[in-house]
Protein backbone atom coordinates (compact mmCIF):
# COMPACT_ATOMS: atom_id res chain seq x y z
CA UNK A 1 0.00 0.00 0.00
CA UNK A 2 0.80 3.34 -1.07
CA UNK A 3 1.87 6.00 1.36
CA UNK A 4 -0.94 8.28 2.61
CA UNK A 5 0.69 11.77 1.68
CA UNK A 6 3.93 13.62 0.63
CA UNK A 7 5.32 13.46 4.23
CA UNK A 8 4.90 10.11 5.09
CA UNK A 9 6.40 9.30 1.30
CA UNK A 10 9.56 11.76 2.21
CA UNK A 11 9.91 9.90 5.60
CA UNK A 12 10.39 6.90 3.86
CA UNK A 13 12.78 8.00 1.09
CA UNK A 14 14.71 9.62 3.84
CA UNK A 15 15.26 6.42 5.60
CA UNK A 16 15.69 4.51 2.02
CA UNK A 17 18.95 6.98 1.94
CA UNK A 18 16.57 8.34 -1.01
CA UNK A 19 16.33 11.77 0.11
CA UNK A 20 18.73 14.16 1.00
CA UNK A 21 18.13 17.45 3.46
CA UNK A 22 19.93 21.12 2.89
CA UNK A 23 19.65 23.04 5.81
CA UNK A 24 21.93 26.00 4.39
CA UNK A 25 20.30 28.54 2.14
CA UNK A 26 19.70 27.77 -1.68
CA UNK A 27 18.55 30.25 -4.04
CA UNK A 28 15.02 29.34 -6.11
CA UNK A 29 16.45 31.55 -8.98
CA UNK A 30 18.21 28.38 -10.60
CA UNK A 31 20.60 27.11 -7.96
CA UNK A 32 17.79 25.32 -6.43
CA UNK A 33 16.67 23.32 -9.90
CA UNK A 34 20.00 23.12 -10.98
CA UNK A 35 20.87 20.83 -8.09
CA UNK A 36 17.74 18.25 -8.80
CA UNK A 37 18.71 18.84 -12.39
CA UNK A 38 22.44 17.01 -11.91
CA UNK A 39 20.73 14.82 -9.81
CA UNK A 40 18.58 13.32 -12.69
CA UNK A 41 21.41 13.08 -15.13
CA UNK A 42 23.41 11.05 -12.08
CA UNK A 43 20.70 9.07 -10.63
CA UNK A 44 20.74 10.51 -7.90
CA UNK A 45 18.57 11.24 -4.98
CA UNK A 46 15.46 13.42 -4.30
CA UNK A 47 16.03 16.95 -2.30
CA UNK A 48 14.37 18.63 0.36
CA UNK A 49 15.68 22.31 0.56
CA UNK A 50 14.34 23.50 3.94
CA UNK A 51 15.49 27.31 3.38
CA UNK A 52 14.87 28.68 0.17
CA UNK A 53 15.77 32.58 -0.37
CA UNK A 54 13.22 34.64 0.01
CA UNK A 55 10.58 32.44 0.95
CA UNK A 56 10.94 31.82 4.78
CA UNK A 57 8.55 29.24 5.88
CA UNK A 58 8.66 27.22 2.88
CA UNK A 59 10.51 23.57 1.88
CA UNK A 60 10.62 22.84 -1.43
CA UNK A 61 11.24 19.62 -2.46
CA UNK A 62 13.00 18.67 -5.89
CA UNK A 63 12.08 15.73 -8.03
CA UNK A 64 9.98 12.70 -5.63
CA UNK A 65 9.68 10.44 -8.29
CA UNK A 66 12.66 10.42 -9.98
CA UNK A 67 14.60 7.45 -11.23
CA UNK A 68 13.06 3.25 -10.71
CA UNK A 69 13.83 3.41 -6.86
CA UNK A 70 11.69 6.23 -6.06
CA UNK A 71 8.72 5.25 -8.49
CA UNK A 72 9.07 1.94 -6.56
CA UNK A 73 8.48 3.72 -3.06
CA UNK A 74 5.80 6.13 -4.67
CA UNK A 75 3.81 2.63 -5.12
CA UNK A 76 4.38 1.60 -1.54
CA UNK A 77 7.69 -1.22 -2.88
CA UNK A 78 10.84 -1.29 -1.72
CA UNK A 79 13.29 0.89 -3.66
CA UNK A 80 14.72 -2.22 -5.20
CA UNK A 81 12.02 -3.77 -6.85
CA UNK A 82 12.91 -4.39 -10.68
CA UNK A 83 12.23 -2.82 -13.53
CA UNK A 84 10.32 -5.45 -14.87
CA UNK A 85 8.49 -6.09 -11.58
CA UNK A 86 7.40 -2.86 -11.67
CA UNK A 87 6.08 -2.68 -14.97
CA UNK A 88 3.41 -5.97 -14.00
CA UNK A 89 2.27 -4.51 -10.53
CA UNK A 90 1.54 -1.18 -12.18
CA UNK A 91 -0.16 -3.29 -14.67
CA UNK A 92 -2.33 -5.33 -12.01
CA UNK A 93 -3.06 -2.22 -9.90
CA UNK A 94 -4.62 -0.03 -12.57
CA UNK A 95 -7.13 -2.82 -13.34
CA UNK A 96 -8.38 -2.12 -9.64
CA UNK A 97 -9.36 1.00 -9.03
CA UNK A 98 -10.31 2.30 -5.83
CA UNK A 99 -12.84 4.58 -5.53
CA UNK A 100 -12.71 7.72 -3.19
CA UNK A 101 -13.89 9.04 -0.39
CA UNK A 102 -15.39 12.50 0.57
CA UNK A 103 -13.73 14.85 3.92
CA UNK A 104 -14.96 17.96 4.79
CA UNK A 105 -11.57 18.47 6.28
CA UNK A 106 -7.86 18.50 5.63
CA UNK A 107 -4.83 20.21 5.95
CA UNK A 108 -4.37 21.38 2.94
CA UNK A 109 -7.50 24.12 3.98
CA UNK A 110 -5.27 25.15 7.28
CA UNK A 111 -4.40 28.53 5.21
CA UNK A 112 -6.73 29.97 3.04
CA UNK A 113 -5.88 33.29 0.24
CA UNK A 114 -9.04 34.42 -0.99
CA UNK A 115 -8.83 36.20 -4.66
CA UNK A 116 -8.42 39.99 -3.34
CA UNK A 117 -4.77 38.36 -1.87
CA UNK A 118 -3.70 36.66 -4.19
CA UNK A 119 0.33 37.24 -4.92
CA UNK A 120 1.36 34.03 -7.11
CA UNK A 121 5.10 35.41 -5.91
CA UNK A 122 4.03 34.89 -2.14
CA UNK A 123 4.84 30.82 -3.45
CA UNK A 124 8.84 29.95 -3.97
CA UNK A 125 7.88 29.05 -7.74
CA UNK A 126 11.55 28.59 -8.94
CA UNK A 127 13.53 29.60 -12.05
CA UNK A 128 13.86 26.26 -13.45
CA UNK A 129 16.48 26.67 -16.04
CA UNK A 130 17.94 30.19 -17.17
CA UNK A 131 16.64 30.77 -20.12
CA UNK A 132 12.75 29.81 -19.49
CA UNK A 133 10.04 32.12 -20.10
CA UNK A 134 9.43 32.72 -16.55
CA UNK A 135 8.94 30.35 -13.10
CA UNK A 136 7.02 27.66 -13.46
CA UNK A 137 4.75 26.42 -10.76
CA UNK A 138 3.27 23.32 -12.39
CA UNK A 139 6.12 20.72 -12.88
CA UNK A 140 5.12 17.90 -10.62
CA UNK A 141 1.57 18.70 -9.83
CA UNK A 142 -1.73 17.69 -10.75
CA UNK A 143 -4.69 19.40 -12.99
CA UNK A 144 -8.09 18.85 -12.01
CA UNK A 145 -11.03 20.14 -15.17
CA UNK A 146 -14.24 18.49 -15.63
CA UNK A 147 -15.77 18.24 -19.17
CA UNK A 148 -18.82 20.91 -19.53
CA UNK A 149 -21.28 18.85 -21.09
CA UNK A 150 -20.55 15.09 -19.77
CA UNK A 151 -19.14 16.12 -16.33
CA UNK A 152 -16.18 13.79 -16.74
CA UNK A 153 -13.08 14.90 -14.29
CA UNK A 154 -9.67 14.68 -15.57
CA UNK A 155 -6.21 14.40 -13.68
CA UNK A 156 -3.26 15.45 -15.77
CA UNK A 157 -0.05 16.85 -14.98
CA UNK A 158 0.53 20.37 -17.17
CA UNK A 159 2.71 22.75 -16.81
CA UNK A 160 1.78 25.99 -15.68
CA UNK A 161 3.70 29.50 -15.59
CA UNK A 162 3.75 32.30 -13.19
CA UNK A 163 3.06 35.52 -15.41
CA UNK A 164 2.08 37.86 -13.05
CA UNK A 165 0.13 38.00 -9.71
CA UNK A 166 -2.65 37.04 -10.60
CA UNK A 167 -2.49 35.20 -13.66
CA UNK A 168 -0.76 31.55 -15.09
CA UNK A 169 -0.06 31.06 -18.53
CA UNK A 170 0.29 26.86 -19.41
CA UNK A 171 1.02 25.00 -22.04
CA UNK A 172 -1.65 21.33 -21.89
CA UNK A 173 -1.82 20.30 -25.45
CA UNK A 174 -4.37 21.47 -27.82
CA UNK A 175 -4.80 17.59 -28.10
CA UNK A 176 -4.49 16.82 -24.18
CA UNK A 177 -7.62 15.70 -22.44
CA UNK A 178 -8.09 19.29 -21.14
CA UNK A 179 -6.93 21.36 -24.17
CA UNK A 180 -10.03 19.22 -26.04
CA UNK A 181 -12.38 20.13 -22.94
CA UNK A 182 -11.37 23.22 -23.37
CA UNK A 183 -11.53 23.67 -27.13
CA UNK A 184 -14.84 21.91 -27.47
CA UNK A 185 -16.57 23.15 -24.53
CA UNK A 186 -15.75 25.91 -22.49
CA UNK A 187 -14.03 28.33 -25.08
CA UNK A 188 -17.15 27.93 -27.77
CA UNK A 189 -19.73 28.79 -24.82
CA UNK A 190 -17.61 31.56 -23.99
CA UNK A 191 -17.34 30.48 -20.46
CA UNK A 192 -14.28 30.25 -17.85
CA UNK A 193 -13.23 26.83 -17.44
CA UNK A 194 -12.59 26.07 -13.69
CA UNK A 195 -8.92 24.22 -13.18
CA UNK A 196 -7.33 23.41 -9.41
CA UNK A 197 -3.52 22.76 -9.68
CA UNK A 198 -2.63 20.31 -6.81
CA UNK A 199 1.04 20.60 -5.72
CA UNK A 200 2.34 17.81 -2.96
CA UNK A 201 -0.31 15.43 -2.83
CA UNK A 202 -0.19 11.53 -2.12
CA UNK A 203 2.23 10.40 -4.97
CA UNK A 204 0.06 7.79 -6.72
CA UNK A 205 -2.51 10.71 -7.51
CA UNK A 206 0.59 12.01 -8.91
CA UNK A 207 1.33 9.47 -10.92
CA UNK A 208 -1.92 9.20 -12.06
CA UNK A 209 -2.19 12.60 -13.46
CA UNK A 210 0.58 11.34 -15.51
CA UNK A 211 -0.48 8.55 -17.04
CA UNK A 212 -1.74 7.56 -20.40
CA UNK A 213 -5.18 6.86 -19.61
CA UNK A 214 -8.35 6.90 -21.91
CA UNK A 215 -10.77 9.58 -22.15
CA UNK A 216 -13.45 8.98 -20.65
CA UNK A 217 -11.58 6.86 -17.78
CA UNK A 218 -11.85 7.70 -14.19
CA UNK A 219 -8.50 9.12 -12.93
CA UNK A 220 -9.15 9.08 -9.59
CA UNK A 221 -9.91 5.65 -8.98
CA UNK A 222 -7.07 4.74 -10.90
CA UNK A 223 -4.96 6.77 -7.96
CA UNK A 224 -6.87 4.38 -5.71
CA UNK A 225 -6.12 1.35 -7.06
CA UNK A 226 -2.34 2.18 -8.02
CA UNK A 227 -1.57 2.98 -4.35
CA UNK A 228 -3.91 0.11 -3.10
CA UNK A 229 -6.18 2.96 -0.82
CA UNK A 230 -8.93 4.61 -1.36
CA UNK A 231 -7.88 8.85 -2.24
CA UNK A 232 -9.61 11.53 -0.12
CA UNK A 233 -11.24 14.25 -1.76
CA UNK A 234 -12.45 17.59 -0.84
CA UNK A 235 -14.11 20.04 -2.56
CA UNK A 236 -12.55 23.41 -3.92
CA UNK A 237 -13.07 26.95 -2.46
CA UNK A 238 -14.42 28.49 -5.80
CA UNK A 239 -15.80 25.80 -7.79
CA UNK A 240 -16.70 21.92 -8.01
CA UNK A 241 -14.02 20.21 -8.29
CA UNK A 242 -12.26 18.40 -6.05
CA UNK A 243 -9.03 17.71 -4.86
CA UNK A 244 -7.06 15.12 -3.30
CA UNK A 245 -7.08 16.04 0.88
CA UNK A 246 -4.01 15.34 1.21
CA UNK A 247 -2.36 18.16 -0.72
CA UNK A 248 -0.08 20.71 0.21
CA UNK A 249 -1.14 23.73 -1.78
CA UNK A 250 -3.91 23.73 -3.94
CA UNK A 251 -4.11 26.53 -6.44
CA UNK A 252 -7.48 27.18 -7.99
CA UNK A 253 -8.09 29.09 -10.94
CA UNK A 254 -10.38 29.96 -14.51
CA UNK A 255 -8.68 29.49 -17.68
CA UNK A 256 -10.19 32.43 -19.73
CA UNK A 257 -12.16 31.05 -22.86
CA UNK A 258 -10.87 34.03 -24.69
CA UNK A 259 -7.94 35.63 -23.58
CA UNK A 260 -3.99 34.77 -23.45
CA UNK A 261 -0.99 36.03 -22.20
CA UNK A 262 2.96 34.62 -23.12
CA UNK A 263 3.60 30.77 -21.81
CA UNK A 264 7.65 29.35 -22.43
CA UNK A 265 9.79 28.55 -23.53
CA UNK A 266 10.51 25.39 -20.79
CA UNK A 267 12.84 23.46 -21.43
CA UNK A 268 10.78 20.00 -21.44
CA UNK A 269 10.91 16.22 -20.66
CA UNK A 270 12.06 15.33 -24.35
CA UNK A 271 15.59 16.83 -23.08
CA UNK A 272 15.61 20.23 -24.60
CA UNK A 273 13.71 23.65 -24.95
CA UNK A 274 12.24 23.77 -28.01
CA UNK A 275 10.66 26.48 -29.92
CA UNK A 276 7.16 25.52 -28.99
CA UNK A 277 6.09 29.13 -27.43
CA UNK A 278 3.99 30.83 -28.99
CA UNK A 279 0.57 28.40 -27.98
CA UNK A 280 -0.74 28.49 -24.84
CA UNK A 281 -3.70 28.86 -22.25
CA UNK A 282 -4.23 31.62 -19.51
CA UNK A 283 -6.00 31.10 -16.40
CA UNK A 284 -7.13 33.61 -13.54
CA UNK A 285 -6.22 32.22 -10.42
CA UNK A 286 -9.18 32.18 -7.56
CA UNK A 287 -8.32 31.00 -4.47
CA UNK A 288 -5.16 29.47 -3.30
CA UNK A 289 -4.93 27.03 0.16
CA UNK A 290 -2.54 25.25 1.47
CA UNK A 291 -0.73 23.29 4.62
CA UNK A 292 0.80 25.85 7.67
CA UNK A 293 4.05 24.10 7.21
CA UNK A 294 3.74 23.95 3.14
CA UNK A 295 6.15 21.82 1.05
CA UNK A 296 6.23 22.93 -2.52
CA UNK A 297 6.97 19.95 -5.19
CA UNK A 298 9.62 20.68 -8.48
CA UNK A 299 10.44 18.25 -11.02
CA UNK A 300 13.34 19.65 -12.77
CA UNK A 301 12.18 18.84 -16.25
CA UNK A 302 14.86 17.69 -19.05
CA UNK A 303 16.69 14.65 -19.40
CA UNK A 304 15.85 11.57 -17.48
CA UNK A 305 13.37 13.50 -15.30
CA UNK A 306 10.09 12.25 -13.67
CA UNK A 307 8.29 11.14 -17.12
CA UNK A 308 11.38 9.27 -17.94
CA UNK A 309 9.91 6.63 -15.49
CA UNK A 310 6.31 7.45 -15.06
CA UNK A 311 5.30 8.71 -18.52
CA UNK A 312 6.98 5.72 -19.55
CA UNK A 313 5.89 3.02 -17.36
CA UNK A 314 2.02 3.62 -18.22
CA UNK A 315 2.85 4.58 -22.04
CA UNK A 316 4.22 1.26 -22.28
CA UNK A 317 1.23 -0.57 -20.71
CA UNK A 318 -1.17 1.75 -22.44
CA UNK A 319 0.88 0.87 -25.83
CA UNK A 320 0.35 -2.83 -25.35
CA UNK A 321 -3.48 -2.96 -23.89
CA UNK A 322 -3.70 -1.26 -27.63
CA UNK A 323 -2.17 -3.26 -29.60
CA UNK A 324 -3.95 -5.74 -27.90
CA UNK A 325 -6.93 -4.79 -28.82
CA UNK A 326 -6.16 -4.67 -32.51
CA UNK A 327 -5.00 -7.96 -32.27
CA UNK A 328 -1.35 -7.27 -32.92
CA UNK A 329 0.69 -10.49 -31.38
CA UNK A 330 2.44 -8.01 -28.81
CA UNK A 331 4.62 -9.99 -25.64
CA UNK A 332 6.02 -7.05 -24.20
CA UNK A 333 6.42 -2.96 -24.38
CA UNK A 334 9.13 -1.27 -23.37
CA UNK A 335 9.83 2.41 -23.35
CA UNK A 336 13.48 3.41 -21.87
CA UNK A 337 13.51 6.14 -19.73
CA UNK A 338 16.85 7.66 -21.94
CA UNK A 339 14.15 8.10 -24.82
CA UNK A 340 12.31 11.07 -23.38
CA UNK A 341 9.36 8.82 -23.94
CA UNK A 342 10.19 9.14 -27.67
CA UNK A 343 10.38 5.63 -28.45
CA UNK A 344 9.34 2.19 -27.67
CA UNK A 345 10.27 -1.30 -27.78
CA UNK A 346 7.52 -3.45 -28.92
CA UNK A 347 8.01 -7.40 -29.07
CA UNK A 348 5.73 -9.47 -31.11
CA UNK A 349 5.17 -13.32 -31.00
CA UNK A 350 5.00 -13.15 -35.36
CA UNK A 351 6.54 -10.15 -36.99
CA UNK A 352 7.10 -9.02 -40.42
CA UNK A 353 6.86 -5.80 -42.11
CA UNK A 354 2.30 -5.69 -41.98
CA UNK A 355 2.93 -5.87 -38.16
CA UNK A 356 5.60 -3.40 -38.12
CA UNK A 357 3.03 -0.85 -40.40
CA UNK A 358 0.19 -1.88 -38.24
CA UNK A 359 2.37 -0.68 -35.03
CA UNK A 360 3.37 2.31 -36.13
CA UNK A 361 -0.26 3.03 -37.37
CA UNK A 362 -2.24 2.15 -34.59
CA UNK A 363 0.16 4.25 -32.23
CA UNK A 364 -0.10 6.77 -33.57
CA UNK A 365 -3.95 6.96 -34.71
CA UNK A 366 -5.43 9.53 -31.97
CA UNK A 367 -1.72 11.64 -31.10
CA UNK A 368 1.55 10.93 -31.76
CA UNK A 369 3.79 11.33 -29.13
CA UNK A 370 6.02 8.15 -29.97
CA UNK A 371 8.07 8.83 -32.75
CA UNK A 372 9.92 5.70 -33.21
CA UNK A 373 9.15 1.81 -32.62
CA UNK A 374 11.59 -0.67 -32.64
CA UNK A 375 9.85 -4.11 -33.25
CA UNK A 376 11.69 -7.21 -32.44
CA UNK A 377 11.13 -10.89 -32.24
CA UNK A 378 9.93 -12.14 -28.83
CA UNK A 379 12.99 -13.98 -27.65
CA UNK A 380 14.53 -10.70 -27.48
CA UNK A 381 14.06 -9.01 -23.90
CA UNK A 382 12.54 -5.72 -23.98
CA UNK A 383 14.24 -4.68 -20.96
CA UNK A 384 17.73 -5.26 -21.99
CA UNK A 385 19.22 -2.82 -24.13
CA UNK A 386 22.30 -4.61 -24.97
CA UNK A 387 20.11 -6.87 -27.17
CA UNK A 388 17.37 -4.40 -28.11
CA UNK A 389 20.50 -2.68 -30.31
CA UNK A 390 21.99 -5.91 -31.31
CA UNK A 391 18.68 -7.27 -32.81
CA UNK A 392 17.96 -3.40 -34.44
CA UNK A 393 21.55 -2.83 -35.58
CA UNK A 394 21.62 -6.55 -37.22
CA UNK A 395 17.81 -7.69 -38.30
CA UNK A 396 16.68 -4.43 -39.44
CA UNK A 397 16.90 -4.01 -43.35
CA UNK A 398 18.04 -0.80 -44.05
CA UNK A 399 15.30 -0.25 -46.95
CA UNK A 400 12.60 -2.82 -46.27
CA UNK A 401 12.70 -2.60 -41.94
CA UNK A 402 12.06 0.90 -42.29
CA UNK A 403 8.07 2.08 -42.01
CA UNK A 404 7.63 5.61 -41.58
CA UNK A 405 3.86 7.14 -41.21
CA UNK A 406 3.27 10.79 -41.61
CA UNK A 407 0.32 12.57 -40.18
CA UNK A 408 -0.93 16.05 -39.83
CA UNK A 409 -2.81 17.88 -36.62
CA UNK A 410 -1.23 15.18 -33.59
CA UNK A 411 2.08 15.54 -34.03
CA UNK A 412 3.68 16.46 -30.92
CA UNK A 413 4.98 19.60 -30.82
CA UNK A 414 7.64 18.93 -28.33
CA UNK A 415 9.46 16.92 -30.26
CA UNK A 416 12.96 18.45 -30.61
CA UNK A 417 13.41 17.00 -34.21
CA UNK A 418 10.56 19.17 -35.66
CA UNK A 419 10.99 22.13 -37.38
CA UNK A 420 9.15 25.20 -36.11
CA UNK A 421 6.01 25.11 -38.76
CA UNK A 422 6.09 21.53 -37.94
CA UNK A 423 5.35 22.31 -34.57
CA UNK A 424 2.74 24.68 -34.98
CA UNK A 425 0.90 22.76 -37.26
CA UNK A 426 1.67 19.40 -35.36
CA UNK A 427 2.67 17.78 -38.54
CA UNK A 428 4.97 14.85 -38.27
CA UNK A 429 6.11 11.25 -38.36
CA UNK A 430 6.74 8.25 -37.00
CA UNK A 431 8.60 5.00 -37.72
CA UNK A 432 8.64 1.50 -37.32
CA UNK A 433 11.76 -0.05 -37.51
CA UNK A 434 10.84 -3.64 -38.01
CA UNK A 435 13.63 -6.07 -36.08
CA UNK A 436 12.17 -9.24 -36.77
CA UNK A 437 12.77 -11.79 -39.14
CA UNK A 438 10.39 -12.01 -42.23
CA UNK A 439 7.63 -14.97 -41.52
CA UNK A 440 8.13 -15.81 -44.60
CA UNK A 441 11.90 -16.92 -45.11
CA UNK A 442 11.70 -20.31 -45.07
CA UNK A 443 12.87 -22.08 -41.29
CA UNK A 444 16.35 -23.36 -42.17
CA UNK A 445 17.38 -19.89 -43.48
CA UNK A 446 16.76 -17.94 -41.14
CA UNK A 447 20.15 -16.61 -39.34
CA UNK A 448 20.86 -18.03 -35.79
CA UNK A 449 22.11 -15.67 -33.30
CA UNK A 450 25.41 -16.52 -31.56
CA UNK A 451 24.80 -16.76 -28.33
CA UNK A 452 25.00 -18.90 -25.65
CA UNK A 453 21.44 -19.59 -25.83
CA UNK A 454 20.91 -20.06 -29.22
CA UNK A 455 24.20 -21.62 -30.61
CA UNK A 456 24.27 -24.30 -28.52
CA UNK A 457 22.68 -27.42 -26.88
CA UNK A 458 20.72 -27.46 -23.58
CA UNK A 459 23.24 -29.48 -22.16
CA UNK A 460 26.33 -27.69 -22.99
CA UNK A 461 24.28 -24.68 -21.75
CA UNK A 462 23.55 -26.74 -18.79
CA UNK A 463 27.30 -27.45 -18.56
CA UNK A 464 28.84 -24.00 -18.89
CA UNK A 465 26.24 -22.45 -16.98
CA UNK A 466 26.79 -24.68 -13.73
CA UNK A 467 30.86 -24.45 -14.43
CA UNK A 468 30.42 -20.47 -14.03
CA UNK A 469 28.72 -20.74 -11.12
CA UNK A 470 31.13 -23.09 -9.58
CA UNK A 471 34.44 -20.79 -10.74
CA UNK A 472 32.31 -17.63 -8.70
CA UNK A 473 32.13 -15.74 -11.60
CA UNK B 1 9.79 51.09 -13.52
CA UNK B 2 12.14 48.02 -13.39
CA UNK B 3 16.12 48.61 -14.51
CA UNK B 4 16.62 45.57 -16.01
CA UNK B 5 13.88 43.42 -18.40
CA UNK B 6 14.04 40.34 -20.76
CA UNK B 7 12.04 39.75 -23.52
CA UNK B 8 11.03 36.76 -26.00
CA UNK B 9 11.20 37.56 -29.64
CA UNK B 10 10.27 35.57 -32.75
CA UNK B 11 11.60 38.19 -35.31
CA UNK B 12 14.50 39.69 -33.43
CA UNK B 13 14.74 42.38 -36.67
CA UNK B 14 11.86 43.29 -36.27
CA UNK B 15 11.53 43.76 -32.26
CA UNK B 16 15.05 46.56 -33.04
CA UNK B 17 13.68 48.07 -35.92
CA UNK B 18 12.94 51.30 -33.81
CA UNK B 19 9.54 51.42 -34.80
CA UNK B 20 6.69 51.16 -31.65
CA UNK B 21 6.18 47.31 -30.73
CA UNK B 22 3.81 45.62 -28.25
CA UNK B 23 6.21 43.27 -25.87
CA UNK B 24 6.22 41.19 -22.64
CA UNK B 25 8.66 42.64 -20.81
CA UNK B 26 9.76 40.57 -17.68
CA UNK B 27 10.95 42.08 -14.67
CA UNK B 28 14.59 41.11 -13.64
CA UNK B 29 14.73 43.05 -10.34
CA UNK B 30 16.23 40.40 -7.93
CA UNK B 31 13.60 39.66 -5.05
CA UNK B 32 10.53 37.72 -5.04
CA UNK B 33 8.77 39.32 -8.04
CA UNK B 34 11.91 38.57 -10.36
CA UNK B 35 10.52 37.51 -13.76
CA UNK B 36 6.94 38.68 -12.91
CA UNK B 37 5.38 39.81 -16.66
CA UNK B 38 4.29 42.39 -17.93
CA UNK B 39 2.28 43.88 -21.86
CA UNK B 40 3.82 47.38 -22.94
CA UNK B 41 4.12 48.90 -25.89
CA UNK B 42 7.34 50.26 -26.01
CA UNK B 43 10.33 51.09 -28.75
CA UNK B 44 14.05 48.97 -28.53
CA UNK B 45 17.05 50.62 -28.79
CA UNK B 46 19.68 47.91 -30.23
CA UNK B 47 22.65 50.22 -28.65
CA UNK B 48 21.23 51.10 -25.16
CA UNK B 49 20.15 55.17 -24.41
CA UNK B 50 21.28 55.92 -21.65
CA UNK B 51 18.86 56.56 -18.91
CA UNK B 52 16.45 54.01 -20.21
CA UNK B 53 16.50 50.43 -18.99
CA UNK B 54 18.25 47.44 -20.35
CA UNK B 55 16.35 44.55 -21.99
CA UNK B 56 18.16 41.59 -22.82
CA UNK B 57 16.26 39.76 -25.79
CA UNK B 58 15.50 36.10 -25.87
CA UNK B 59 14.86 34.07 -29.23
CA UNK B 60 11.87 31.64 -29.05
CA UNK B 61 14.46 28.76 -27.43
CA UNK B 62 15.50 31.46 -24.61
CA UNK B 63 19.07 31.93 -25.86
CA UNK B 64 20.18 35.32 -25.04
CA UNK B 65 21.87 38.28 -26.97
CA UNK B 66 25.19 38.89 -26.17
CA UNK B 67 24.64 42.77 -25.06
CA UNK B 68 21.44 44.03 -23.88
CA UNK B 69 19.42 46.51 -25.74
CA UNK B 70 17.44 49.39 -24.10
CA UNK B 71 14.05 49.60 -23.66
CA UNK B 72 11.75 52.88 -23.67
CA UNK B 73 7.84 51.66 -22.41
CA UNK B 74 5.56 54.16 -24.17
CA UNK B 75 2.08 52.73 -22.81
CA UNK B 76 1.34 49.74 -20.32
CA UNK B 77 -1.16 47.40 -21.57
CA UNK B 78 -3.39 45.00 -20.16
CA UNK B 79 -1.94 42.06 -18.71
CA UNK B 80 -3.92 39.64 -20.83
CA UNK B 81 -4.62 40.22 -24.62
CA UNK B 82 -8.24 39.62 -25.93
CA UNK B 83 -7.54 36.40 -27.73
CA UNK B 84 -9.00 32.51 -27.93
CA UNK B 85 -6.50 29.92 -25.76
CA UNK B 86 -3.82 28.65 -28.21
CA UNK B 87 -4.14 31.78 -30.65
CA UNK B 88 -0.33 32.71 -31.90
CA UNK B 89 0.83 34.78 -29.11
CA UNK B 90 3.28 37.15 -31.31
CA UNK B 91 0.34 37.53 -33.97
CA UNK B 92 -1.46 38.70 -31.50
CA UNK B 93 0.95 41.47 -30.22
CA UNK B 94 1.95 42.21 -33.93
CA UNK B 95 -1.70 43.10 -34.45
CA UNK B 96 -1.46 45.44 -31.88
CA UNK B 97 1.07 47.48 -33.11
Amino acid sequence: MAHRDLREFTDALQSGGDLVTIDDEVDWDQELAGIGRLSCERDGPAFMFNNVKDYAGWRVLANPVTGWRRYAVALGLPAGTPIRELYKIYAQREQNPIQPILVNSSPCKEVIIPKSDIDLFDLPVPMVHDGDGGRYLGTWDLVISKDRDTGWVNWGMYRFMVHDEHHLTGYPRPNSHLGKMLLDGYAPAGEPMPIAIVIGADQPSHLSATATFRMGGDEVELAGGLGERAVELIKCETSDLFVPASAEIVVEAEIYPDKIAQEGPYGEYPGYRSGEMGNSVCARVTAITHRRDPIFTIDTTGFMDSSAVTTSISGAIAIRRRLERYDIPVAEVYIPPESGVHMAIVSVTRGGPDVARQVVEILTARRALMSKVIVVDDDVDVFNMSAVIHAFSTKCHPDRGTHIHRYEGRANALTPAYSQEERVNQLGASVAFDATWPPDWPAGTTPIRATLDSMYTKDVQDRVNARWKKLGL
Amino acid sequence: MAEEYEAFVRDRDHAVSGNQVVLTLRDLTPGRHKYKGINVRAVISEAPVAGEPLLWLRSVVGTRDAAPCSVRITEHLAPVFDAPPYTDYFKVMEALE
